[in-house]
């Protein structure tokens, strides 16, 4: 019979990145679409429904929700606990790298073995980098679109994109990246859940994770 | 029956005529009418500015735009303020006379040169050459004594329609070549007329050049968005779209978003100032902008009557709709999820659970 001990993870400021984070997307990709491809029409004038102005502020509201979420995300990597800095995920040490290959081999079914760390595994943490920095464009080319005669936003705006409409089919297309990592997120996390009982899923509202007793 | 033939080619720009264009560039400029006297007295003054207008890999729309103006004041107060020393399309002189002409005005005088049209690049830049020499040496003859530089045009400031993809010559915008020297960028396919007499405007009367935004675009003219100032806007927010040419809801006026508008990617003033004197711009008369003042617009900006470029995958020569490339993507993923899964449970029933 194994036992179990109790160990603290992730901060309270985790948490609450995760949630901002999960749920603006589900607001921003909604409206989102919404907004790119608008599937009302009204038709009725002066009939006091604003469907696009609507959905742009929803948007807009979720979009500054994400982008703290994102400065959270970046504080965390800097001045996190040790599960939660970036050198923690980085594959760049021996044991993270020995990480990254049993969790490999694990997740392609040729080993059994479970690389056992209180954080992320290094494939997930690999994928959540990739993410925020997909985050951090879309905050860039929206903020670009949000305030195009801004000088500030058009100065750095033309640098990175070129134009606006360039910067809007970007947006576009990573948007795709985070639906299909949500995809892949919750099919992994319930994986995990169900192979190795470390409460992974429960982590994310207590911030607790259980281990083996060593 | 009167002459109307001979009346609207009357080379004479009367008074009226005169400060009809000062006003009208004196609004596009923003300047309150007390400015109005000013104008009238620099554009007035002996001392016309001498211009060198040079024109590369274009269809001289530009020209077209500014010389055939319904309104025939504005193209007739230009060439009453400026001594146009030399232009390819307009210039009386030919041949040896008039690479003389520009030749002199280049080393004795203060000019001001505008440019028209890319710059091919590629090859020792002989896809255009004029008097035997190509674009790239006569740019690099004369920029660097010029007093200032107008590109008039998409190809002159950003390389329009030449540098779209896979731009087999090469060809860039003035901006790319010339450096050291005041660039002006007035893009468009062809810019509005008001905005070039506009800039010469407040160049003679203020003897400096305009404010500029990050694309060296006057602000006075690309300051603000098509789409903020589109008197189709409301239709917008209040979700009222054409959803194809020729439906009723396109006979109604509604908003040309979802037929491809690119009026919220693109800075102009077309909305404001218009065209051709009776007031009228693409979107006023029913279809959408097609972002022709912004870099790149070629590339980024088709298909004109979508609202997203087609995704390139390089190497295969598929160019798809980005949603489908998305959607495909998101389809593979969901699969190979489930395939996972199975492959898991089935690994799970011929092994039987490890016991803890």
């Amino acid at each position: 019979m194994a036992t179990y001990e109790k160990h603290h993870c992730w901060s309270v400021l985790l948490r609450l990145f995760h949630w901002m984070f999960a749920l603006s997307i589900v607001f921003l990709v909604t409206t989102g679409f919404y907004i790119n491809n608008p599937w009302t029409n009204t038709m009725i004038e002066g009939s006091l429904s604003f469907p696009m102005a609507t959905m742009r502020y929803i948007h807009y509201v979720a979009a500054y929700t994400f982008s703290a979420a994102v400065a959270i995300r970046l504080f965390l990597y800097i001045f996190g606990n040790a599960q939660e800095r970036i050198w923690d995920i980085l594959p760049f040490t021996k044991r993270n790298l020995n990480n990254l290959k049993m969790t490999l081999l694990q997740y392609s079914y040729i080993s059994d073995k479970h690389d056992e760390r209180l954080g992320h595994n290094i494939l997930a943490g690999l994928a959540y980098l990739f993410t925020f920095i997909a985050a951090v464009i879309m905050v860039l080319s929206g903020f670009f679109m949000l305030y195009p005669e801004a000088s500030f936003w058009q100065g750095w705006g033309v640098m990175l994109f070129g134009n606006q409409q360039f910067a809007r089919f970007l947006h576009h297309l990573l948007m795709w990246w985070f639906m299909i990592f949500a995809v892949i997120h919750l099919y992994l996390c319930i994986w995990n859940d169900a192979n190795e009982p470390e409460g992974l899923i429960s982590s994310i509202f207590t911030g607790a994770k259980f281990k083996h007793k060593a | 029956m009167a002459d109307t033939v001979n009346n609207a080619l009357d080379p004479q720009l009367d008074r009226r005529g005169f400060l009809k264009g000062c006003t009208m560039a004196a609004a596009a400029l923003g300047l309150s009418d007390a400015m109005i006297p000013k104008l009238v007295e620099a554009a007035a003054t002996a001392e016309r500015p001498r211009v060198i207008w040079l024109h590369f890999q274009e269809c001289t729309g530009c020209t077209e735009s500014l010389l055939r103006s319904s309104h025939p004041d504005l193209a007739r107060l230009l060439l009453d303020i400026i001594s146009l020393d030399y232009h390819e399309t307009v210039m009386a002189a030919a041949g040896h006379q008039a690479e003389q002409n520009l030749h002199d005005t280049v080393s004795k005088h203060p000019f001001i040169l505008v440019v028209e049209g890319a710059i091919p690049t590629k090859d020792g830049g002989i896809y255009c050459k004029i008097a035997g020499k190509t674009a790239v040496d006569i740019l690099a003859e004369v920029a660097p004594k010029a007093s200032a530089i107008i590109a008039i045009g998409t190809c002159a400031a950003f390389g329009g329609v030449q540098a779209a993809a896979p731009n087999p010559t090469g060809a860039v915008g003035v901006q790319d070549l010339v450096s050291g020297k005041p660039i002006i960028n007035i893009p468009g396919c062809p810019p509005n007329p008001v905005s070039f007499l506009g800039t010469i405007l407040h160049y003679l009367t203020f003897k400096r050049l305009p404010a500029l935004d990050h694309l060296n675009r006057p602000l006075f003219a690309y300051g603000r968005r098509i789409h903020d100032h589109c008197e189709r806007r409301p239709h917008f927010d209040e979700g009222r779209f054409v959803e194809q040419f020729g439906d009723e809801f396109h006979k109604l006026g509604y908003c040309l978003y979802k037929v491809g508008c690119k009026g919220p990617e693109t800075f102009s003033n077309c909305p404001a100032v218009r065209f051709n004197d009776v007031g009228v711009w693409p979107v006023s008369v029913g279809h959408g902008c097609t972002g022709c003042t912004e870099p790149n617009f070629w590339d980024t900006m088709t298909p004109f009557y979508e609202r997203l470029p087609n995704v390139k995958i390089p190497g295969s020569g598929i160019i798809a709709d980005a949603d489908k490339v998305g959607k495909t993507i998101l389809g593979a993923t969901a699969a190979a999820v489930g395939i996972h899964a199975a492959v898991g449970i089935g690994k799970r029933l011929i092994k039987g659970k490890d016991q803890e």
